[in-house]
């Protein structure tokens, strides 16, 4: 669709006519400031389509204040070739003449070709609405709503779809969505969202689950029914026939007959045990015959035996009493060498007393003659002690004192020298013959002296000279001097010595002295360590002893050469004394032997007459022989008795009383049985009687088939339910699955346009569309990776972007579809920032280059770049 | 001569578990209804004796009530009720008649007929000789007793009995209970009156099964009759008349659709059908969903005009035209889904598919017809 012309006149801004000619195919930029009527030329176009004419409600289009106006719109535009115009006035004069290609359609008939041609709708009453406009509301931007995408989409939505529709080569439904929710309602009432039952559905499975239990137990019961039937059946045959039969009365003639049967063979069998007893009887007699009979056999043999006894006795006794003299000869022999052996042993005893004697004898003369010599010993050393002892206290000196005297000559040297050092030198040399006196004594010649003390030095006939020696030393020299020749001579005195060498002689002797008599009182200790008064007593025991010792020997006889020894003498004592004693017990032994010997001959002698005695009475012949006869007789009845016994015994075994037992209880318990079974039997033909006709009064399988009618009714309408649940669910599933894949084959081309303007506007952005086409997530590509920003959250200036470029797509969309596009921009973008201005300015040529676009606005600084001339609208009015 | 009327297979006390509640109880009903107008003809026709072979009742458990409702029922007609048991109702030790006659609900007319023994009705100039099931099956021919057993000279002998005749229906029958076919012959019967086979039927002339008086399955081999046999003179051939006595025929019907006209036939031919009728449809062959619709109305209809309708539409292909979904407004993706369910009715899950097709177009019709005015 392009259009060509527009023209209005008496219409708001516009009393005189306006008309713009030469419309560009692609972008037509109109500029003009504030209130120069872009928006009236916007209205203008707006009114000669939506508005009916006859509409009353389009008085805003009259000039202010010219109530008599007609306002008229004539538009010129080509649509496939075909030229169309349109004249429409409104209110004064009530005009729509729609001329395509020289066919006239006037009024309504002219307004519903343009409502069909570009899909829109007249309001029913009053003025044209947004909700009316359709796909030119989409397309057709009013000033200031450039952000708005929702409302006009959904308005244009029916149109949109029937239009896209047809190019998808898919017919959409228009009844789609109801039925869906009618579908998804009808199926709530059988199924829950996950698919479980309810309501009726639900109702109708548990009435099933109810009747199948009860129509169970009901089949259960007639089974039971008809088992007891037959039961009912058998036990009546069962008992017709036990009554024919009468089995137990045979049983118990059985047992009678057993019975019978069983006493005849208990007498028997007592006969049987009385024959038994004799026979026992019997054995036990012969049993006595027989130990009787041996008693006299026993007798005769024991007399034999006691005449052996004796015999035996009277020989033992015989050869003890032969024994005894040998016996008697023995013990004396060994007294007499017991006897001697204790005389050699005396004799041996004696020589060696003696021989001890003599070695002690010895012993003592040599003590004897050492002790002597110690003596003599002992008694010169004590004598030369006595004499060094004398000596030693004659003398005797202090070792200190000798010490001190020596520290004191010592010292006393020390001082000479000190004071001849200290001392004035008094040279003297005089000439020969002279001389002088030096303190008072004459000196001649050369001397020297030494003055430790003033001297005088008298000169004769010159007087004297006095020398003074100087300083203290001197004098104090002299006086230590002094005082130690006063300690010397003290200690000198008190030595008893005249000097210091004569003291340390004296010290010297002594010590000597010393050890000599250390050396002789050890000595003296050696010879006589308990001194001499106990050496001489010693002495003198000693000399007593050996008298004595030399007397006892003489007393003891000499010894000879061949002698025994004591240790011999004393063994051969020993043996003798036990052969002694042996030959003596030996001959005890044997008299002991020999009075029991006597004992046993005389009481085997006895018994031999008693029992002898016994044997030689005169009726024991006659007894024995009357046993005799006895045992034959009792033999005899013995065996007539056990032939007799096992006869019968085979009788009995061959009756079997225990087997005729057992038939007796056999046939008597059978009876009972048979009795008992029926008396049960009785007893349970009244009870299953009773049973079936309680049972069989309530119908049972009348019920159960009622029952059964009933449960089959309720599994049909469950079935019936269950199919139509999932038949809905089936429906449901596949609806929504269509619809879905509907929507999105419409989706797809939108937003393939989508995304190409998006390129433009926001590198690698993308536009998502809800199933209503309606921009829902722009999703970009930022630094920290995708970012989705919901379109109703966006900027109002990415927002108006963001819709005009979702306006351009459905443009090309409709396009595709063969669909008129007009694109009418009444200041738009008005809040898109430089760098997105510049970027729209792209988008918006892009769409140039396919749909007719006018733009309007006022700031047209930001349009000069559109590649078009601008039209003023100002001029337009000149 | 003689007259008598033979019936069998009376069944009562019989559920109908496949019917609507209603129907269930009218059907069950219908069983006994039926007693009282043979009772009413046997007066009418002045017979000698009802002959009753055997599957009176069809459960031995039956209830009190349906019991006496049974005996009451047979009250119009005071001649002798000759009845056997059959194998539903065999004399047992323990059986639904001896639970009769405990109640005292057997009048004196009934003849029980429960143990095989010659019943004379030396007045009326005939014996019976029944051959009562004792147990639920049985292998011998129960019947072979009648050779020998002796009957006074003169009468008529006629035997009762409940089985299947060996060699014409063996397979058939719903139980084994042999009869020799030869029976009559060797027995020298003037009539062998049969039960167990739910038609009536002639087996020769002197053997008939009467079949049951009331039709109660699907079979169409002549059910719903009773026999009125007039028997001229011992060893005369007898005349055997079937009189209808049944109130509700059933019947069975297979249709193929195939072309529209097809559905008009099939409703006109719906509508030939008797009133009272039980009526089975089973429909293959496809259909459009405007012509489901149709069909629905039309069985509805028929359902209100019949004793009972069921019919089975399982075989019924649901065939969506460009036209059904015109008409429905199915466009867009919802024609889809009514193309993708109409190819699936033939595969695994084609039943839950056929439905959600059914729904899907009650839905949008409903909505057109509401969207009309919109």
């Amino acid at each position: 669709m392009r259009l060509l012309r527009l023209k209005a006149e008496q219409l708001r801004q516009f009393r005189d006519p306006v008309e713009i000619r030469d419309l560009e195919p692609g972008i037509n930029l109109f500029i003009g400031p504030n209130e120069s009527g872009k928006t009236t030329l916007v209205r203008a176009i707006r009114a000669a389509f939506f508005e009916r004419h006859k509409s009353s409600s389009v008085n805003d289009l009259q000039p202010w204040g010219d109530s008599a106006a007609a306002p008229t719109v004539e538009l010129d535009f080509e649509w496939q070739g075909q030229s169309w115009k349109l004249v429409k006035s409104f209110l004064k004069k009530k005009l729509c003449d729609l001329t395509v290609d020289g066919t006239v359609y006037s009024g309504d008939e002219g307004e519903e070709r343009l409502s069909n041609l570009l899909g829109y709708e007249y309001a029913g009453k009053g003025a044209s609405q947004q909700k009316h406009w359709g796909i030119p509301g989409l397309l057709w931007v009013e000033q200031g709503s450039g952000e708005e995408i929702q409302g006009p989409v959904e308005f244009a939505g029916e149109h949109l779809k029937a239009a896209l529709g047809g190019n998808l080569g898919e017919v959409t439904s228009s009844r789609g969505d109801a039925l869906i929710n009618q579908v998804a309602a009808e199926r709530a009432k059988l199924l829950t969202a996950t698919g479980k039952t309810t309501g009726d559905y639900a109702k109708a499975i548990a009435e099933v689950d109810r009747l199948q239990e009860q129509f169970e137990a009901l089949q259960d019961r007639v089974r039971q029914y008809r088992e007891q039937v037959d039961r009912l059946g058998q036990l009546r045959e069962e008992k017709a026939r036990a009554e024919t039969d009468r089995l137990w009365e045979s049983y118990r003639q059985q047992a009678k007959d057993a019975e019978a049967r069983l006493a005849e063979v208990m007498a028997w069998q007592r006969d049987q045990d009385r024959d038994q007893q004799a026979l026992e009887e019997c054995q036990t007699s012969i049993q006595t015959t027989l130990e009787l009979l041996n008693g006299f056999q026993d007798k005769q043999t024991e007399l034999a035996r006691r005449e052996e006894e004796k015999g035996e006795a009277e020989q033992k006794q015989a050869d003890l009493e032969t024994r005894k003299p040998g016996h008697e000869k023995a013990v004396a022999e060994a007294g007499q060498a017991h006897k001697a052996a204790r005389k050699t042993l005396k004799l041996a005893q004696q020589h060696q007393q003696r021989k001890e004697l003599a070695r002690e004898l010895q012993g003592i003369e040599a003590d004897l003659e050492s002790d002597t010599a110690k003596l003599a010993r002992a008694r010169e050393l004590h004598s030369v002690l006595l004499e060094n002892r004398q000596k030693q206290q004659s003398l005797e000196i202090d070792p200190q004192a000798v010490e001190r005297l020596k520290g004191v000559t010592s010292e006393l040297d020390h001082l000479a020298i000190q004071q001849d050092a200290v001392a004035t030198r008094l040279q003297i040399d005089l000439t020969d013959d002279q001389s002088i006196t030096l303190n008072g004594e004459r000196v001649v010649g050369r001397s020297e002296h030494l003055l430790i003390e003033p001297g005088e030095v008298a000169i004769e006939g010159v007087g004297t000279l006095r020398v003074l020696p100087g300083g203290e030393d001197v004098a104090e020299i002299a006086r230590a001097r002094q005082n130690l020749t006063d300690d010397q001579e003290s200690l000198l005195s008190r030595l008893r010595v005249t000097s210091l060498a004569e003291a340390e002689g004296r010290l010297k002797q002594l010590q000597e002295l010393k050890q000599a008599i250390q050396r002789d009182e050890s000595l003296l200790k050696e010879s006589a360590p308990e001194g001499l008064e106990a050496l001489s007593d010693r002495l003198r025991l000693r000399q007593a002893r050996k008298d004595e010792l030399a007397s006892q020997i003489q007393a003891l006889p000499e010894q000879d050469d061949n002698s025994s020894p004591l240790s011999l003498a004393e063994a051969q004592l020993e043996s003798a004394q036990q052969v002694l004693e042996s030959a003596e017990a030996a001959r005890q032994k044997l008299t002991g032997d020999l009075s029991l010997a006597e004992q046993a001959l005389n009481r085997a002698k006895q018994e031999w007459e008693r029992l002898n005695n016994e044997l030689q009475a005169p009726d024991r012949k006659q007894r024995e022989k009357q046993a005799s006869d006895r045992l034959i007789e009792l033999r005899l009845k013995e065996s007539g008795l056990k032939e007799r016994l096992a006869e019968r015994e085979k009788q009995i075994d061959q009756a079997q009383p225990d087997v005729l037992e057992q038939d007796f209880e056999r046939f008597n318990k059978s009876a009972d049985a048979a009795e008992q079974q029926q008396e049960n039997r009785n007893r349970d033909l009244i009870k299953i009687q009773a049973f079936l006709e309680a049972a069989g009064a309530e119908g049972l399988e009348e019920q159960s088939a009622e029952l059964e009618t009933e449960l089959d009714r309720a599994n049909r309408r469950r079935r019936e339910l269950e199919r139509r649940a999932k038949a809905l669910d089936l429906l449901l599933t596949r609806l929504t699955e269509h619809r879905l894949e509907l929507t999105r084959q419409l989706q797809a081309p939108l937003q393939r346009h989508l995304n190409r303007y998006l390129q433009l506007l926001f590198p690698e952005a993308s536009l998502t569309v809800d199933e209503n086409l309606i921009p829902e997530v722009l999703i970009r590509q930022g630094l920290g990776g995708e970012e989705r920003g919901k379109f109703e959250e966006l900027s109002f200036g990415a927002r108006e972007q963001t819709a005009l470029v979702s306006r351009l797509a459905y443009a090309d969309l409709l396009l595709e579809a063969g669909r008129p596009t007009l694109i009418i921009l009444d200041d738009a973008l008005v809040h898109s920032d430089a760098e997105r201005l510049i970027a729209m300015k792209r988008v918006l040529y892009d769409a140039g280059q396919r749909h007719q676009m006018l733009l309007f606005t006022c700031h047209p600084d930001n349009w000069r770049d559109m590649g078009v001339i601008a039209r003023d609208v100002e001029e337009l009015k000149g | 001569m003689s007259r008598f009327l033979h019936t069998a297979d009376w069944q009562v006390g019989r559920q109908y578990s496949n019917f609507a509640p209603d129907d269930a109880v009218a059907l069950a009903e219908a069983r006994l209804s039926v007693i009282e107008r043979i009772a009413d003809l046997a007066s009418e026709e002045a017979v000698d004796a009802v002959l009753v072979a055997g599957d009176v009742f069809d459960a031995q458990t039956v209830s009190d009530r349906t019991i006496r409702r049974l005996f009451n029922a047979m009250s119009p007609y005071t001649g002798p009720w000759i009845l056997i048991p059959g194998n539903h109702d065999a004399a047992l030790a323990e059986s639904v008649w001896t639970r009769a006659q405990r109640l005292g609900a057997v009048p004196d007319n009934a003849h029980l007929a429960l143990r095989p023994k010659v019943l004379e009705f030396a007045e009326a100039g005939f014996a019976v000789l029944p051959a009562p099931l004792t147990q639920r099956h049985t292998q011998t021919d129960l019947t072979g007793w009648f050779d020998q057993a002796e009957t006074p000279l003169g009468l008529l002998r006629i035997g009762l009995a409940h089985g299947s005749v060996q060699g014409i229906l063996a397979e058939e029958v719903d139980s084994p209970n042999p009869i020799a076919a030869n029976r009559a012959d060797t027995a020298r019967l003037d009539y062998l009156a049969l039960g167990d086979w739910h038609g009536s039927k002639e087996i020769s002339l002197r053997v008939w099964y009467s079949g049951t008086p009331e039709q109660d399955r699907f079979k169409g081999n002549d059910p719903g009759n009773v026999l009125l046999v007039d028997i001229p003179k011992a060893g005369a051939e007898p005349r055997v008349e079937i009189r209808p006595t049944g109130q509700h025929p059933w019947i069975q019907m297979t249709e193929r659709l195939a072309v529209s006209s097809d559905l008009d036939q099939l409703i006109a031919k719906l509508e030939q059908q008797p009133e009272k009728a039980v009526v089975a449809l089973r429909l293959e062959g496809e259909i459009t969903l405007l012509g489901k619709q149709q069909l629905e109305g039309s069985l509805s209809v028929a359902e209100a005009r019949f004793r009972s309708l069921r019919y089975d539409l399982s075989d019924l292909s649901l065939l969506a035209t460009d036209e059904d979904i015109a008409a429905l407004h199915a466009d867009g993706y919802v024609g889809e889904v009514i193309s993708e369910l109409r190819d699936e009715q033939n595969g695994d899950a084609g039943e839950i598919a056929r439905e959600a097709m059914a729904i899907l177009a009650s839905m949008l019709l409903e909505k057109q017809a509401v969207g009309g005015d919109a």
